[in-house]
């Protein structure tokens, strides 16, 4: 089977002068593979997960998933597959205050010039299915974490990605609320979404991801299948 | 207080936040400069006269007195009289008709000079010398008769018809005389029966007005035997006369100015107290780290202060430089030389805007001074929660792309800066609109006093001779324009100075044509273009003077014999100058002896006009001149004045909007990663971007329209009524849907142009830098 991501000789350096940020990671993840990246703070896993979802580029190395290159991609191609590639979700959720939560969901859908109703439509059903729905019309702002991570999760799956790269996910969470989230991206995994995870979580990396990689100082240093739940395949 | 924290922090946020910096340096570099021309060119409406009044010892009145029966000795201790600073004469004088090269001017005012200069009106000699012979003549500029050097001029209304050559053209800054010669030759000119007269020249201490020039010469008067005053002239005329288009000007150029101070004022304020606003999370930052209330304030307010300054004495430059190419236009209209920009001008400008920038950072600096560093950090973070969401929610409804409909609802986040930005584009737009209609009104009145489209050519003898209807001159040059394929239409005209009835002394400059002259499109504010014999048009000058209306009949006096005529309309000819249009046969005809000037003619569509006036030319030869239309000095500085005011109009309400956008940016730049982060292009960010001023610009036109034409139509008849003139309909009516439609699209144009330098910084921001943004 082709690798969903496919990471070769990858290397980001913020200053010319300055320490890799990640130094030479090759790295391949299946399609319905749940990966967690895992390490400590600063090593990396961030801007790996960056450079994964084209929201970052990097210094040397070539990455491709599902088949693009997308390290040479022109910044508007980027953008194109962040929204039909790529869901991602946020430590701090990173929803927009301003906007009504269907409105946080629909907005990949509408940007990706979904028809109206199908963004609804689509939008209606990962409410219901993240049971979030009785607070389509609220704000934000008036959620609790947990609420609003699931917003932020219905909004990266609205496109129907192939990938869901989620930075902590639980990061910003209290341990029950985390736990929920865990289970809701198992859940997810388990019906075939691929995933890869930045945490600090062992134990979430453990129950939740079916491999974990350590990143130390922007290397590789280990890249095991976990004893957890997770449906995918390693190589 | 240490000074160095507070600088370190100052220093550290300019050169941190370039934009913006950049934007608070330009805003007031063009406002300034605007100021500093707006105020140079207010200046210039009094300047150039008084400058020249000063230089050339102006007399505030010329007083005429009837000397036979009063000695040297008694006119000399007017100089005594309460009110008199400074007095010069008796100068003998007389009136006479000078005729030169078959011309006859209207009665001349001679006065005897022994040298050009004095303790009063020293004249300026244009060209030539001063009379040194009893025959010898120097003419006055403002007679506007201007024969060669060495001319011959009969005076036939002196005893033996005398002959006297012209010697020298010179210039007194308040008129006092047509003439001059040496003080002998008076009584020879004098004609036969006239009362000897004599000329005194006074300066007072109080002539800034109408009312105080008469008491003074009334003071004067009283101290003579009764009687001997016969008449004055004051030196207000020749100033209004003098400073006439910088008077018509003024209404506009005061109308700019105070657009242009408003606009200032507004984004002065909204650019630096945004400033400080955006600021705050640094402001509560700095007051953790022991920052006191008083170092914040020195910090933000040297912060704002270090780029404004800069900007505010470039702005000088650029104002001073901006005025120069004006201001000589201006000088060269006035012919006194060159003119500058005061030395006040150049101190108020500058600090006025300074103080208004250190006024503008101070309030919100102490405000954020005064707050605690957490609040100062909260309220620095992001616009309050709440504002806008409902916009949003109702932006989302419509069937637009939804970057556009985010940017559309974007402005309700931060309304009073919002409402600020929307001001400055109404300014904007307002000020495009006054000053799109004001010049199409210049271009009309323009074409209505110079005929250049209807009658650019025009034709005359070069002698400055005139001839008689019919005669041979007059033949030769139909004559020719019948043969030029290109002629459309002529008429003969002859130009001449009448006598108003009624027994009012009045002088109007008439204009008698010699066949239909309805062609040639004089703008009509009332009434119509005269029919037949018995009928003329006259200005509104004409009116105001004799207290006639049209409708009435007007008495005038052509020297030899009284003309009535039915007044039909008023015809747009500015100036206080009473004038009259008619034909020829109402004049008299043929037996009113009067003299033919020049063809006014009319040319075919397409017709090259040089290559008309150049093969009409060759055609007449050397005894002949052909003129095209060239530009009226007044039209060429106001068309650069508007060009040039607008244009900084529209500049510094750019410079608001891009601050606005700027602002809003930064304080957005977390979202725009968000949006990025989920899809947003770079195209669609710049949508977005763009779309945040699209409803201020709307609001803004629609409330500029209205504003825009009534500032147009209030400052077209200030500038009118100025120049002693009602103002045609047909001038005030310029604005067409269509074009007020294209006019209200500046609004967006001013705010698409200030939002794209933001909107493409938004669109290249790095999405991972911006996430990670506070």
């Amino acid at each position: 089977m082709d690798a969903l991501i496919q990471l070769s000789d990858v290397s980001k350096q913020y200053d010319k002068d300055g320490a890799f940020a990640v130094e030479d990671v090759s790295l391949q993840v299946a399609p319905g593979e749940s990966v967690a990246v895992m390490g400590p703070s600063g090593s990396g896993k961030s801007t790996l997960l960056n450079l994964i979802a084209g929201l970052d580029r990097p210094t040397a190395g070539t990455v491709t998933v599902a088949g693009q290159r997308i390290d040479s991609l022109s910044e508007t191609s980027l953008a194109k597959y962040r929204r039909q590639r790529v869901g991602m979700i946020f430590q701090f959720f990173n929803l927009l205050d301003d906007l009504t939560v269907a409105d946080n969901v629909l907005l990949p859908a509408q940007l990706a010039g979904l028809s109206r109703a199908a963004a609804r439509r689509r939008a209606g059903e990962l409410l219901d299915r993240l049971k979030i729905s009785q607070h389509r019309q609220a704000y934000p702002a008036r959620l609790s974490g947990g609420e609003r991570q699931r917003v932020a999760i219905a909004r990266a799956l609205v496109n129907s990605p192939e990938l869901l790269l989620a930075d902590e996910p639980t990061g910003a969470l209290d341990s029950v609320t985390g736990e929920e989230i865990g289970e809701l991206l198992l859940e997810l995994n388990q019906a075939g979404q691929s995933m890869i995870m930045v945490t600090h979580n062992a134990d979430l990396a453990v129950r939740y991801a079916s491999r974990t990689i350590q990143i130390v100082d922007g290397r590789l240093v280990g890249d095991e299948v976990s004893s957890g739940a997770g449906t995918g395949w390693q190589s | 207080m240490s000074a160095r924290p507070v600088l370190r922090a100052a220093s550290g946020g300019v050169t941190r936040h370039r934009a913006q910096t950049f934007v608070i340096f330009m805003v007031l570099l063009v406002s300034t400069a605007s100021a500093t021309l707006g105020l140079a060119l207010l200046a210039a409406a009094d300047g150039p006269f008084d400058h020249a009044f000063a230089a050339q010892r102006g007399a505030d009145a010329a007083v005429a007195v009837s000397s036979a029966h009063l000695t040297t000795a008694q006119l000399a201790a007017t100089s005594r009289v309460s009110g008199v600073t400074a007095a010069a004469g008796p100068f003998s004088a007389t009136t006479a008709t000078l005729s030169s090269q078959g011309v006859t001017l209207p009665s001349s005012a001679v006065v005897g000079r022994s040298s050009p200069g004095g303790r009063l009106d020293e004249l300026t000699l244009v060209t030539g010398h001063w009379a040194q012979k009893p025959d010898q003549i120097v003419l006055s500029e403002g007679m506007g008769f201007f024969p060669g050097l060495g001319t011959k001029m009969t005076v036939p209304t002196a005893p033996g018809t005398p002959v006297l050559t012209v010697v020298g053209i010179a210039n007194s800054i308040t008129n006092t005389a047509d003439a001059w010669v040496l003080p002998g030759e008076i009584s020879a000119l004098r004609p036969a029966g006239a009362p000897v007269r004599a000329e005194m020249l006074y300066r007072f201490a109080s002539a800034g007005t109408a009312a105080q020039i008469r008491g003074d010469v009334a003071a004067v008067a009283a101290a003579l035997p009764a009687g001997a005053v016969g008449g004055f002239t004051s030196w207000l005329n020749a100033r209004q006369q003098a400073t006439g288009n910088s008077t018509i000007l003024a209404p506009f150029v005061e109308a700019f100015a105070l657009i242009g101070l408003f606009m200032s004022v507004l984004i002065v304020a909204n650019v630096v107290s945004g400033a400080v606003v955006a600021s705050y999370r640094r402001i509560g930052v700095l007051k953790s780290i022991g920052f006191s209330p008083a170092q914040v304030v020195v910090a933000y307010v040297a912060r704002v202060g270090a780029p404004a300054l800069a900007g505010c004495l470039v702005g000088l430059a650029a104002g001073n430089l901006l005025a120069i190419p004006v201001l000589h236009k201006s000088a060269a209209s006035f012919g006194v030389g060159q003119q500058q920009v005061p030395l006040w001008v150049n101190v108020l400008a500058p600090v006025v805007m300074c103080a208004l920038v250190a006024l503008t950072a101070f309030v919100p600096a102490l405000r954020a001074g005064r707050l605690s560093a957490v609040q100062a950090i909260a309220l620095g973070h992001a616009p309050r929660q709440g504002r806008g969401y409902a916009a949003h929610r109702i932006a989302s409804r419509f069937r637009l792309p939804r970057p556009v409909s985010i940017g559309l609802a974007a402005p309700f986040a931060r309304p009073a800066r919002t409402a600020g930005t929307l001001a400055a584009i109404m300014f904007g737009v307002t000020a495009v609109i006054f000053a799109v209609g004001l010049d199409s009104t210049l271009s009309r009145a323009e074409e209505g006093q110079r005929l250049a489209t209807t009658a650019p050519v025009q034709v005359g003898l070069a002698s400055d001779n005139a001839w008689q209807p019919g005669s041979r001159p007059g033949r030769a040059i139909t004559a020719a324009l019948r043969s030029r394929p290109g002629t459309l239409r002529y008429v003969a005209v002859a130009q001449t100075e009448l006598g108003a009835g009624g027994g009012l002394a009045l002088k109007v400059n008439a204009q008698a044509f010699d066949g239909n002259a309805g062609w040639l499109g004089y703008g009509l504010i009332s009434g119509h273009w005269y029919r037949g014999t018995g009928q003329a048009v006259v200005n509104t000058a004409y009116l105001d003077q004799t207290g006639l209306a049209v409708g009435d009949t007007t008495t005038v006096s052509t020297g030899t014999r009284s003309v009535t005529a039915r007044i039909v309309g008023e015809v747009f000819v500015p100036g206080n100058q009473p004038a009259l249009m008619t034909s020829v046969q109402t004049l008299g005809g043929t037996s009113a002896n009067l003299a033919l000037d020049q063809y006014d003619v009319g040319l075919k569509p397409g017709v090259s006009i040089d290559s008309y006036v150049g093969q009409l030319n060759s055609a007449l030869g050397a005894n002949y001149w052909v003129s095209g239309p060239g530009q009226g000095q007044f039209y060429l500085i106001a068309d650069s004045l508007i060009a040039m005011l607008t244009l900084m109009m529209a500049v510094v309400a750019g410079l608001g909007v891009l601050n606005t956008v700027l602002l809003a940016t930064r304080e957005r730049v977390h979202d725009l990663g968000v949006f990025k982060a989920v899809g947003m292009t770079p195209r669609q960010t710049i949508a977005m971007v763009l779309c945040w001023m699209v409803a201020p610009a709307v609001v803004a036109a629609v409330i500029a329209i209205p504003v825009g034409m009534a500032l147009h139509t209030a400052i077209a008849n200030a500038m009118a009524r100025a120049a002693y003139t009602g103002l045609p309909a047909s001038f005030l009516a310029v604005y067409r849907p269509a074009g007020i439609v294209l006019l209200a699209l500046s609004g967006l144009v001013i705010a698409a142009a200030g939002a794209f330098l933001p909107a493409s910084w938004a669109a290249r921001s790095k999405t991972a830098t911006a996430l990670r943004a506070e």
